[in-house]
């Protein structure tokens, strides 16, 4: 594996949270009355909504709404996921 | 409607450019089993599903697969860095090379493009949900045959996970076909489509 830098590492806590999400998602829309799925769901939304905050203070917006809109649109002044080492 | 997110749901960090592996992992986006096509098969089945749990399921995962489509891509354009002339001619690149340059562009590996012949909305949610199940496997093949086809762990990686959303995926469909058939009259089982007739 290669070594991660800290926006790298920021970067895969969110995915993983946002993965336990995806799966909470779809297993509860089959299973909308489940205490444990529910349960589950509401502990990784609020752990994203933790990291997601960290992110956007330290390395910027995730969605475009997200940006300040304050001195330039942060928005493009990222790179976009597909580039290599900044997924 | 949709927001896009600035991430990919799973990460792609390929090393060394490929241009012979993309021509067969391009048939994950544009072929008959592909993410493009998955996306809109669920996206546009929804409309007809019976009932909220099912309206979502298909909204939900015809959502991941755009993102599915998001990582397919990102793998072909890393892969896809970079190319001499002569890699180019010397990988078979070239065919698809002469038409769109290293551009994204969703074609099978043999080089059809996209249609929406790939899949169907029945407006008659046992035989979409059939169809659908059927769809995860089948993708779940294409992406079995990847493995079979490439080495580089740097890609391995990422199909790996995409393989095991196919199984999640068909997990989940095979639920929503009880819901649907759950709700039927047993004697009427195939009798009526409960998305058209009044029973």
């Amino acid at each position: 594996m290669p070594v991660l830098n800290d926006k790298q590492k920021l970067m895969r806590r969110i995915q993983q949270c946002c993965f336990a999400l995806a799966e909470a998602n779809l297993y509860l829309d089959s299973h909308p009355t489940c205490k444990m799925g529910l349960e589950y769901f509401r502990k990784h939304k609020a752990e994203k909504e933790k990291l997601e905050k960290e992110y956007n203070e330290k390395y910027g917006p995730l969605t475009a709404v997200q940006s300040e809109g304050t001195k330039k649109w942060e928005w493009v002044a990222k790179p976009f996921p597909w580039e290599r080492g900044e997924n | 409607m949709w927001m896009y997110e600035k991430k990919l749901q799973y990460p792609v960090n390929i090393k060394d450019p490929n241009p012979a592996l993309a021509k067969v992992i391009i048939s994950q986006l544009g072929g008959p089993d592909g993410e493009l096509g998955a996306s809109l098969r669920y996206l546009n089945q929804r409309y007809s599903a019976p009932c909220r749990e099912v309206q979502a399921m298909l909204t939900d995962i015809g959502t991941e697969e755009l993102a599915h489509m998001e990582m397919i891509s990102a793998i072909l354009y890393q892969l896809t860095r970079g190319l001499s002339m002569k890699e180019i001619k010397e990988s078979g690149f070239d065919t698809y090379f002469v038409d769109h340059t290293t551009g994204i562009y969703p074609v099978a590996a043999s080089g059809v493009p996209f249609t929406a012949d790939y899949f169907q909305s029945k407006g008659d949610p046992i035989t979409d949900l059939n169809e659908d199940m059927a769809a995860e496997q089948k993708a779940r093949t294409t992406y079995d045959n990847i493995l079979r086809l490439a080495d580089d762990p740097d890609v391995r990686d990422p199909i790996k996970f995409l393989r095991e959303r196919e199984i999640v995926h068909y997990q989940r469909f095979g639920e929503c076909l009880r819901l649907v058939t759950d709700k039927l009259d047993s004697k009427n089982f195939y009798a009526f489509n409960p998305s058209f007739d009044k029973p």
